[in-house]
């Protein structure tokens, strides 16, 4: 193995960690988001607390949704940790 | 192929990617999924829903039998209020007919007995009349008598038949007036 | 206890060589094989809970099918309002116990279907069909197509991606989700090995070395954390795939 072969791998795995580290911020929006669901939903709850199942229901599904961006985010974290490396690692043997 | 071929496979330690879509496995699951729809509509769905439509055709069945039995005892119970009515009605037709007719009777017996009583009293007063009258003819046949025996008597002078008479019936009227 | 921590996919079990160019060889993967196992748990659940039926008198058992029956009949009902689905409602109920069966198996050491993008795949696909059928079947071809156009023509790329978006990320939410679940249990399954062999490596001589190779550590905390891991989301991800499922094929039928 040359040293260029080295240096190239050696920037490959630091791209896949950055890229890992950067991919988790996508986690920061499902949470502000997730977080204004659950507050308004709380509001609901508290001006009317007969809907209290409709609204903790629908909140539900709202945050799971709204969570979707954040699970994207943590699939291609977890892409760059363990699979992107294994390929980089083979295409430049 | 045997036992031994399959533990080797089993031991096999080749793994898929982590994040792949295998073709075949896609196919396979798309068929999976289409038997497990298939088993659970033959094994699940089928056999309650067919035994929630018949404890529902019994539930109908049931509650439509109630109805037609109240509805039959309303019925009835009409028919017998009615009856009822009708008896109530007719037990007081018939007590106003009584008391219609007994009204009817004391009528008609206070009535014969008023006229009775008006006929007695009649009879009677004509009785009297008749004995009055009877009475007075005597008495003015009695006077006339007596009058022309006296005037015969008193007046000496001859008076002929006529005049006689006339003067008679001159006093009698005059005394009947 | 290895000191290196990985995450593999499904395990290959055998490969059938089929020579068909694209689809390539037959993969008797893990996945299908749990798959397998989770249709006959179902299968057989469903056949307990339906056998001897009765009229009257009934048992737990058959209240327990029967509920489920009807949960299954009024969350389709309610989703679409009417009865103009019920055909659905078999599909939607294979999909929701699939799902949520498959989720929960790695409960049992099992490696969940639902962690392999494949599955996911697959019923994102036929969903997906479903839903493109229901718009031809209610638009005709002609209004099918002419929709992409709306609002107006120069849309028609970003309306066919985002066509093509709802199968995607049906099956990359629900994959991410077990797949996430999957990660952090084996993160903490391994942190805590590798902390327990650390504390009774501590003890020394041949007693030390044995207690060290059992994760003695193990039990218990990923009881708590699976809470959320494998049962929230897991079902979760059941019930919000079954609820897009039948909402966009309930808006495909009333797009005039």
């Amino acid at each position: 193995m040359t040293d260029f072969q080295l240096l190239a791998r050696g920037i490959a795995l630091a791209g896949c960690g950055i890229g890992a580290g950067c991919a988790l911020i996508a986690g920061i929006g499902p949470g502000i988001g997730e977080g204004t669901a659950v507050s308004k939903a709380l509001e609901a709850i508290g001006r009317q607390p007969e809907c209290k199942n409709d609204v903790t229901s629908t909140m539900l599904l709202g945050c799971a949704v709204a969570e979707t961006t954040g699970i994207y985010g943590f699939v291609t974290g977890l892409l760059l940790m363990f699979v992107a490396p294994g390929m980089f690692m083979n295409y430049l043997q | 192929m045997g036992i031994q071929a399959l533990l080797a496979f089993a031991a096999s330690n080749e793994t898929q990617d982590l994040v792949t879509v295998g073709p075949w496995t896609l196919i396979f699951q798309i068929c999976n999924l289409f038997i497990q729809v298939h088993l659970i509509k033959k094994y699940l769905f089928k056999p309650i829903n067919d035994i929630l439509e018949k404890r529902q055709n019994l539930a109908d069945k049931a509650i439509k039998e109630a109805r037609e039995a109240k509805e039959e005892a309303d019925s009835l119970k009409d028919q017998y209020e009615s009856s009822l009515t009708n008896a109530h009605s007719e037990a007081a037709q018939i007590v106003s007919d009584a008391q219609k007719e007994a009204q009817v009777k004391a009528d008609a017996m206070v009535h014969e007995a008023q006229k009775e009583a008006a006929d007695i009293k009649a009879r009677a007063a004509a009785d009297i009349e008749q004995e009055k009258k009877k009475a007075i003819n005597e008495a003015k046949d009695e006077i006339g008598g007596l009058a022309m025996d006296i005037a015969g008597k008193v007046v000496e002078k001859e008076i002929n038949e006529n005049d006689h008479k006339k003067l008679i019936e001159d006093f009698i009227s005059k005394v009947g007036a | 206890m290895s000191k290196e921590f990985s995450v593999v996919g499904p395990k290959i079990y055998a490969t059938i060589h089929t020579g068909i160019p694209i689809l390539g060889d037959i993969n008797i993967t893990e996945t299908l094989v749990v798959t397998w196992i989770v249709m006959l748990i179902i299968t057989g659940l469903c056949i307990f809970l339906t056998r001897d039926l009765k009229m009257e008198n009934i048992s737990k058992r058959q209240a327990f099918a029967e509920m489920l029956v009807e949960m299954g009949n009024n969350f389709v009902r309610n989703n679409t309002g009417g009865t103009k689905f019920d055909k659905l409602i078999p599909f939607v109920s294979a999909l929701f116990v699939t799902s949520v069966v498959s989720n929960l198996i790695s409960l049992i050491g099992l490696r969940s279907p639902t962690a392999d993008l494949s599955t996911e795949a697959a019923w994102a696909i036929v969903v997906f069909i479903m839903i493109t059928s229901t718009k031809i079947k209610t638009n005709g071809l002609g209004g099918y197509l002419k929709g992409f156009t709306t609002p107006i023509a120069v849309m028609t790329p970003f309306n066919i991606l985002s066509e093509l978006a709802t199968p995607v990320s049906m099956a990359c939410r629900h994959f991410g989700n077990i797949l996430s679940g999957v990660v952090i249990d084996g993160l903490i399954y391994w942190a805590l090995g590798l902390a327990s062999s650390a504390l009774l490596g501590l003890i020394p001589g041949v007693v030390g070395n044995f207690l060290s190779k059992i994760p003695i550590l193990g039990v218990g905390l990923p009881a708590i954390t699976g809470v959320y891991f494998d049962w929230f989301s897991g079902c979760m991800q059941a019930f919000i795939f079954c609820m897009l499922t039948v909402m966009y094929i309930a808006n495909a039928a009333e797009e005039g």
